[in-house]
């Protein structure tokens, strides 16, 4: 892969990775920030229950009131309700001793309810008072007291979110949490639903980088470069898997163009001698026959007959130096014919597809191990294939079936490939592995595929026999040693 | 110039062993034979004006049989070129009856087809060779003719009567019985009919 390429990837990788993250990032947020406004809700909806209780105790003692001073209801009540510290009576109009509850007083008389009449924030207090008939009732109430803490949604030491009460700028912290100067910032600001208690209730959350989901997004990152090599390696299998193909093809072009090449050559190199020798032997049958005959012309005419033939006989000589297989007996070695048969199918998938035939395998479990010259097997194999594909193509696509069988059989590994196509005719059977010996009409093969195989599993001390099935098809049977056990 | 009788085949071929071969076997019925080895000395040195045909081999070194043949039929040599090849395609074989081969045999070649064909070659270069001459003396003989004999002659083939030929130019039947006469011994012509039959194109010709 070239530098070019290989930026092209990084950079996919980055967007991917910062579009993951940023994602990632952003559910993060919103998890934060609805947790957060579910906990303020609660918050709000807890101190707002308390704070209605406490309207509904103010009307409970002025309704409850008794001019017996030992059935005031004052001391139980802070018993019952921790939060409330203290309670003061006025009987009628009696002056209160403080000018912020006589205020208070008439507020309430005014608005038929409980009012707020002083607070402390700074000592975590506030006072309430309700004017009554024939007595008004004030109590104190302590902030912190009046906080369901059992009920309360955060761990108030823990939690990061910040809860206040403020009125009129004092402002009473219920939790402190940690607000620090970050870049994400959630808040609620809600009051109180008790009008005597006008309070609003702040909660704050601040997020910063540390709450963002970086394990989550390291692992997408990691993922996805994973997802990104396996693509890359994906697509580099696939144009090697094309590259090889194409090699496949252009080397059989090749090969072919090569023996075109050579059958040019041949012919020209033995027809000059041919020609001499017929000119040669025609001339001397004349001569023979002249009245009388020209002996001494005739005979220097055979001589150069001898001689051409002898120049055709060097020619065949030298083309078959040439074309000599190298000696593959000398290169045997162990080779396991299932994975030589898998190599043979993996190239020839496509044309499998293409006929619409799904080669069915029999093999023995164990790994059958022949002695062999790799390549020339794999030769072998591969021209089989071809040919019982190509008898395929002579039969309806629904009844095209390759069996390729494996078997050991007395020390002989043996590939049987048997097709459904139309078989061998009974006259070209015991041709069939002769050189240049071809049923093709259509002069696309040289007619030596078959013949090459012959050799090569003949070179390999085995054997190579072609056979009609019973029912249909031809059938072709490698057989080769056994490689010696490990 | 050689006589008529005597024709002389060239052979050209690259091949010592198939030149002498064919050579031998081209003597035994009698046609002289020369050999030649290399296309271009054959073509500065060979003789034009002479009977016979030229057998060339397709295939050779330097310069290719077809080439050769262009430029014979490109000088205008009249002798039949045959031609002889290894392996002919049909392509080749087309290229070279378009170029003009008199014939297209296919190496190795049988004795009796290749000689009848060089028979047949080396006797329509006679006949082409002796009409060729017959035609270069008729044309010689009618350019001697007068402007007066040579419309006599142009009346005489269109079919009219030393009369009526008399009455076309304004003259008398016996001037156009003259220049008839002298019209036969100008011409070589021994009757009316051969009179017609050499001279007729050549009249048509003439306007």
């Amino acid at each position: 892969m070239d530098i070019k390429r290989f930026n092209l990837w990084a950079l996919a990788w980055v967007i991917a990775t910062a579009l993951g993250c940023i994602v990632l990032a952003r559910m993060e947020l919103d998890r934060i920030r609805d947790a957060f406004e579910t906990d303020a809700r609660i918050v709000h909806r807890l101190l707002s229950q308390r704070a209605s209780q406490q309207d509904a105790v103010m009307a409970m003692l002025t309704l409850l009131h008794s001019t017996n001073r030992a059935a005031q209801p004052g001391p139980r009540i802070t018993s019952v309700y921790p939060q409330i510290l203290k309670v003061q009576q006025r009987e009628g109009d009696a002056v209160w001793p403080d000018a912020a509850l006589s205020t208070a007083q008439t507020q309430s008389r005014q608005a038929g309810r409980a009012v707020l009449a002083s607070i402390d924030f700074a000592n975590g207090r506030f006072e309430i008072l309700q004017a009554g008939v024939p007595a008004s009732y004030a109590v104190q109430i302590d902030l912190s007291s009046m906080v369901p803490w059992d009920e309360w949604p955060m761990k108030p030491d823990h939690s990061p979110v910040r809860v206040t009460l403020a009125y009129q700028g004092q402002e009473f912290v219920l939790q402190p949490g940690r607000i620090v100067n970050q870049p994400w910032k959630f808040d609620f600001h809600k009051r109180l639903a008790a009008d005597s208690q006008p309070f609003d209730v702040v909660a704050v959350r601040t997020a910063g980088w540390g709450d963002l989901p970086w394990l989550w997004m390291l692992g997408w990152t990691v993922l996805s470069a994973a997802a990104l090599f396996a693509l890359i390696n994906a697509l580099r299998q696939h144009a090697e898997r094309r590259r090889a193909e194409e090699l496949l093809r252009l080397g059989q072009v090749a090969r072919l163009n090569t023996l075109g090449e050579l059958a040019a050559g041949m012919a020209h190199e033995l027809n000059q001698p041919l020609t001499a020798i017929l000119a040669n032997t025609q001339a001397a049958s004349r001569l023979l026959n002249d009245e009388p005959p020209e002996l001494a012309t005739a005979r220097d005419a055979m001589t150069h007959a001898v001689e051409q033939a002898r120049r055709a006989s060097d020619v065949v000589g030298r083309m078959r130096r040439i074309v000599e297989r190298p000696e593959v007996s000398g290169q045997l070695q162990p080779v396991e014919l299932q994975h030589a048969v898998r190599n043979a199918l993996y190239l020839l998938e496509p044309e499998c597809r293409r006929r619409n035939v799904t080669p069915v395998i029999a093999s023995d479990d164990a790994k059958i191990r022949v002695r062999a010259e790799p390549v020339a097997l794999e030769q072998i194999i591969h021209n089989l294939l071809t040919n019982a594909l190509q008898a395929l193509d002579k039969v309806p696509a629904t009844e095209r079936t390759l069996h390729i069988d494996l078997q050991m059989v007395a020390g002989f590994g043996t590939l049987t490939i048997r097709d459904s196509g139309p078989g061998i005719a009974a006259d070209v059977l015991p041709r069939i592995f002769e050189p240049f010996f071809t049923t093709r009409s259509d002069n696309t093969g040289l007619g030596l595929g078959l013949s090459l195989c012959e050799s090569l599993a003949g070179d390999m001390n085995g054997s190579l026999t072609a056979a009609n099935h019973a029912s249909r098809g031809a059938v072709f049977t490698l057989k080769l040693p056994l490689a010696e056990s490990a | 110039m050689n006589t008529p009788l005597s024709p002389l085949i060239h052979l050209i071929d690259d091949d010592a062993a198939v030149r002498d071969s064919l050579a031998l076997l081209i003597s035994t019925v009698g046609l002289r034979v020369q050999p030649w080895a290399s296309p271009p000395v054959f073509l500065a040195e060979f003789n034009r004006s002479g009977i016979g045909a030229i057998v060339l081999d397709v295939r050779m070194p330097g310069i290719s049989g077809l080439t050769v043949l262009e430029t014979l039929i490109a000088e205008g040599v009249d002798q039949p070129v045959i031609m002889l090849t290894g392996h002919g395609t049909v392509e080749m074989c087309r290229r070279a009856f378009k170029s003009g081969a008199a014939e297209f045999l296919e190496k190795p070649v049988d004795d009796q087809l290749l000689l009848d064909t060089l028979q047949s070659a080396v006797r329509l270069h006679v006949k082409s060779r002796e009409r060729n001459q017959a035609d270069r003396d008729a044309r010689e003989r009618f350019s001697q003719l007068s402007e007066r004999e040579r419309e006599v002659l142009g009346l005489i083939v269109a079919g009219l009567t030393n009369k009526e030929i008399g009455r076309a130019l304004g003259v008398s039947p016996r001037t156009v019985e003259t220049h008839r006469a002298n019209l036969f011994v100008k011409l070589n012509a021994e009757s009316l009919a051969q009179l017609i039959r050499h001279y007729a194109t050549l009249v048509e010709a003439t306007p």
